[in-house]
């Protein structure tokens, strides 16, 4: 039976089994590979996406459940090659490493900025618990993602 | 050239990409026609191999290959020639290879696994150093003495696989003094896993009777060599390319799955993708090794070393690898930091029927610093003295002499304990934090070195003024490839460094290179590339000096532009005198080397070192205040403030990323990382809900100094700057915990559920029994050494 998923605004059918795993679809049939597959078990965070604006780990998301929910990869938050006001502030700041967590960071991120424009450390920090960076030691993240925080306030 | 020119926060130019999930990894790629590798692995070990029936899979329908250890006859291995590609006859750690597949989809390659017939033999285990030390022990390699050598001077015994030695002054004479207390110290360490992100990967294909290896590695040489002699074809018909690498931290300073991979595509004639799974990672990681250490040492009532003794036993695995060639730079770190009168030390990698170790960040140092800085600590109060006045009287500086007799050039440490007591006395102490829980501080030293080594490049420069560069670095997350390298080599040509285009590496385009690892990457590939670059510069020069009719030595090139010394808009761009130099003598390029040059230690005294003495020292200064629940035993880390030797900092903010980054993975090292083993020998942390790694929440902001003009050899004065940083971390956080609670702290990593069992006396003491009393019983016999 085909399943119609609704990635990025753009409809697929797929004929996968259900119980598949969306990052596995994301990756080998629509080679959206921003999502990364580290750890397959949810802990990392790597593979995190939007549905209808919540962010989900794309590895434990069986597409029947995906079918007619919206979804978003982190390719959709730089749509038509510009970088979100988020992405530009982590460019910015140099805060970039090996890279493979940053996809799923930036997903995770700018859905919590949506519902917190003006968090404190604290918040980001904790916002960040779900997914994991091996490189960074993260607090340079959170000072970019503050100044982003404090320049879009600022600027209306 | 004005060195201040290449000094800048040049952004990365990868991040664009890597924020936005359009950089490809290795795990990302694919090809057309590519099939799906898997690899059968051991579940238990040790074993015979009776029966090892591969006929069904062969018969599946969509399996395109498969492949055993017939294939693959050639051992491998650093030091001593000890590994197959595959379990051959005997498997000698769980998870061992044991045969692969090539199939049309994943599914089909599993399949094909799970119809291999396989029937083993249980035999006899050493899993632990302890018990792979006994007379009576099984070898975990029967047949050692027939291996081939590939490095003289190691002492190799049964499941000694190697044994270095360091003996400087009568150190038997120093114990004897009357006028010496003598501090003994034990210490017993865990694994630490690097849980690089992307996975070990790799896509192989054979073309023209060549195989071409894609993967993500830190050492697209040693991939083409050690691919080349366990398939026993030529090295040049091996070409590797690395696309961006999503983490290394070491663990892909070895040759891993590529061997496989060029195997089964020559087998299917078709390209062949193999990726670890997490658990495939877990279980085969090359991890820090687990280690127990003996340090004793003699000094006098005003706090002078007269001599030091050391017994370190690093368990290698069932493959000696990287601890073979780490037992060096035991000598290096464990007797680094201080001048010691006298010196004995035996390190020695020990064979176990457990998975392979390998070379992680800074490596054996980190828990070598560790265990020196506790003892040091431990000697400070029997003497009665401050331990930071006893690390101030005590830290090698300028003529001093090292453990293997070298003689130090510069003082590093003394200034930098001295900036770093200057930094605390300008801010207030965070004990007010801890509130009713236990506060302790501590300051500690630490030396690592560069792992200097060849490297090549080559420079083209372009007739529109742009320039790219050709070597063999890869780019692991670091930023050397991004930056310092271009902002090198655009200093030198007047260029911008945006101008300066970085090629990927490829070991059919660019010469021989160690890798990237050893905080070596801006030191060897930088100068290789600075070297390059003037050769370059030198051939620009002679067309503009005939072009501006002006002699080279009154040009100066920047801003894109070449311009008589002094006279803004004087000259002509660089990009038209590359025009002119092309019309007159085709392209402009230049090449550049670059490797280690020999460096004195004391004749004699080191035995079995693959590094007598160290080329670049690279010092640092660490300090931290921690908390301690004493109800719970948890440890909270309330400042941590870093005082690193970098040399020159060409890149001041990507150092200090590095710092950050590189103190946090200390932090998971010394408060909740380890790879423990069952009696089986198994490893018990299979994924990322058992192996814990530091979250957000478990960081904190690292104060960074930077300490500048050391000496260094390296392009511009500069050093490595991203490996060292994690090289303290465990030393002072766990220095800072035993004053906390004041007990000696012997093991990391410090979880709750240890810490507490300290606070309540209920921890038993390390015990080495394995290790004897006497010094010279650990040591192999050997012909003495004519002097």
């Amino acid at each position: 039976m085909s399943i119609s998923l609704t990635i990025n605004g753009e409809t697929h059918a797929t004929n996968r089994d259900p119980l598949t795993p969306l990052v596995d679809v994301l990756r080998d049939d629509l080679a959206l590979t921003g999502a990364k597959a580290v750890c397959r078990e949810g802990f990392c965070g790597a593979c995190t996406v939007l549905m209808d604006g919540q962010p989900v780990v794309s590895c434990l998301l069986p597409i029947a459940s995906a079918a007619g929910r919206d979804i978003r990869t982190v390719e959709a938050l730089s749509d038509g090659g510009e970088l979100s006001p988020l992405q530009k502030a982590l460019e910015q700041h140099d805060v970039v490493q090996c890279g493979m967590c940053f996809p799923g960071m930036t997903v995770a991120l700018t859905s919590f900025l949506a519902s917190n424009p003006n968090p404190t450390r604290e918040q980001v920090k904790q916002s960040l618990v779900g997914n994991i960076c091996r490189c960074t030691g993260y607090e340079r993240i959170i000072d970019a993602v503050l100044a982003h925080a404090q320049a879009m306030q600022g600027g209306g | 050239m004005d060195a201040s020119a290449a000094v800048m926060n040049y952004p990365r130019r990868d991040a664009r990409d890597k924020l936005s999930g359009r950089t490809r990894y290795t795990v990302d790629r694919s090809r057309p026609g590519m099939l799906h590798g898997a690899i059968l692995r051991a579940q238990a070990a040790p074993a015979r191999i009776v029966r090892l029936d591969v006929s069904a899979a062969e018969a599946t329908p969509g399996v395109r290959a498969v492949i055993t250890g017939r294939d693959a006859p050639g051992l491998h291995g650093i030091g001593v020639a000890d590994q197959p590609l595959f379990a051959i006859d005997l498997i000698r750690h769980q998870a061992e290879p044991l045969a692969a597949v090539a199939a049309d989809t994943m599914e089909i390659a599993k399949a094909a696994l799970a119809a291999i017939r396989i029937e083993t033999e249980p035999l006899p285990a050493a899993v632990t150093m302890e018990q792979a030390l006994r007379p009576d022990a099984p070898l975990v390699h029967p047949d050692w003495t027939s291996y081939e050598v590939l490095f003289e001077g190691g002492g190799r015994s049964g499941n000694i696989a190697w044994e270095a030695t360091v003996v400087r002054g009568d150190a038997e004479a120093a114990f004897s003094r009357p006028d010496v207390a003598i501090v003994e110290s034990n210490f017993r360490i865990g694994r630490q896993n690097h849980l690089a992100f992307e996975p070990r990967a790799v896509i192989a294909s054979y073309e023209d009777g060549r195989y071409h290896i894609e993967t993500s590695t830190q050492v697209p040489w040693t991939v083409r060599n050690v691919t080349a002699r366990v398939l026993q074809i030529p090295a040049s018909s091996v070409r590797v390319t690395v696309p961006p690498v999503g983490g290394g931290f070491g663990l892909k300073f070895d040759c891993a799955l590529e061997p496989f991979a060029a195997l089964l595509a020559r087998k299917s004639g078709r390209p062949v993708k193999l990726v670890n799974s997490r658990q495939e990672e877990m279980l085969t990681c090359l991890c820090r090794e687990n280690a127990e250490l003996r340090i004793r040492s003699a000094v006098t009532g005003d706090g002078e070393i007269v001599g030091r003794e050391a017994v370190v036993l690093m368990d290698c695995g069932a493959y000696g690898g990287e601890q073979i060639f780490l037992t060096t730079m035991t000598a290096h770190t464990l007797l680094g930091n201080y001048r010691l009168g006298s010196v004995k030390l035996v390190s020695r990698a020990i064979y176990t029927h457990t998975a392979p170790n390998g070379a992680f960040r800074a490596c054996n140092g980190v828990y070598n610093t560790f265990a020196l800085e506790r003892h040091t600590d431990e000697i400070a109060a029997r003497i009665g003295m401050d331990p930071l006045a006893f690390r101030r009287r005590n830290v090698l500086g300028a003529g001093d002499l090292g453990a293997t007799g070298q003689v130090f050039e510069g003082d590093a440490l003394g200034p930098m304990l001295d900036r770093m007591a200057a930094v605390k006395a300008s801010r207030p102490s965070r004990k007010a934090q801890a509130g009713r829980r236990l506060y302790g501080q501590a300051t500690t030293v630490g030396t690592w070195f560069v792992f200097v080594g060849p490297s090549a490049a080559t420079i083209n420069l372009h007739s529109d003024g742009s320039a790219s560069v050709i070597t063999s670095g890869v780019e692991i997350g670091s930023g050397t490839m991004v930056q310092a390298v271009p902002q090198i080599v655009a200093a030198e040509l007047g260029l911008r460094p945006e101008d300066v285009i970085v090629r990927a590496a490829d070991t059919d385009a660019a010469g021989y290179d160690v890798g990237v690892g050893g905080g070596r990457t801006t030191v060897s590939l930088g100068a290789a590339s600075r070297a390059a670059a003037i050769e370059v510069r030198r051939k620009l020069l002679a067309v503009a000096s005939q072009m501006l009719q002006t002699p080279a030595e009154k040009l100066e090139l920047r801003d894109g532009r070449i311009e008589i010394a002094g006279i803004r808009g004087s000259g002509t761009t660089i990009a038209k005198v590359a025009q002119r130099a092309q019309e007159l003598l085709g392209p402009l390029s230049g090449v550049g080397a670059f490797t280690n040059s020999p460096v004195v230690s004391q004749p004699g005294c080191a035995r079995g070192h693959f590094i007598e003495a160290l080329e670049i020292p690279i010092f640092a200064v660490h300090d931290c205040e921690v908390a301690v629940e004493p109800e719970t035993g948890h440890v909270e880390v309330l400042s941590y403030t870093v005082v690193q030797d970098v040399g020159r900092a060409l890149n001041p903010r990507a150092i200090a990323s590095q710092i950050q980054g590189g103190v946090a993975q200390g932090l998971g090292y010394a408060l909740h990382e380890e790879i423990t083993l069952d009696e089986q020998g198994r490893i018990r942390q299979t994924n990322l809900e058992t192996y814990r790694v530091p979250l957000a929440t478990d960081v904190v902001p690292v104060e960074i100094h930077l300490h500048e003009g050391a000496p260094s050899r390296g392009p511009l004065g500069a050093k490595g700057a991203g490996e060292v940083p994690i090289l303290n971390v465990a030393a002072t956080v766990g220095c800072a915990v035993a004053r906390a609670i004041d007990r000696r702290v012997e093991q990391i990593p410090l979880t709750p559920p240890r810490v507490l069992a300290m606070i309540l006396d209920k921890a038993p003491a390390v015990r080495l029994p394995h290790i004897a009393e006497r010094w010279e019983d650990n040591v192999l016999p050997r012909p003495a050494r004519k002097s």
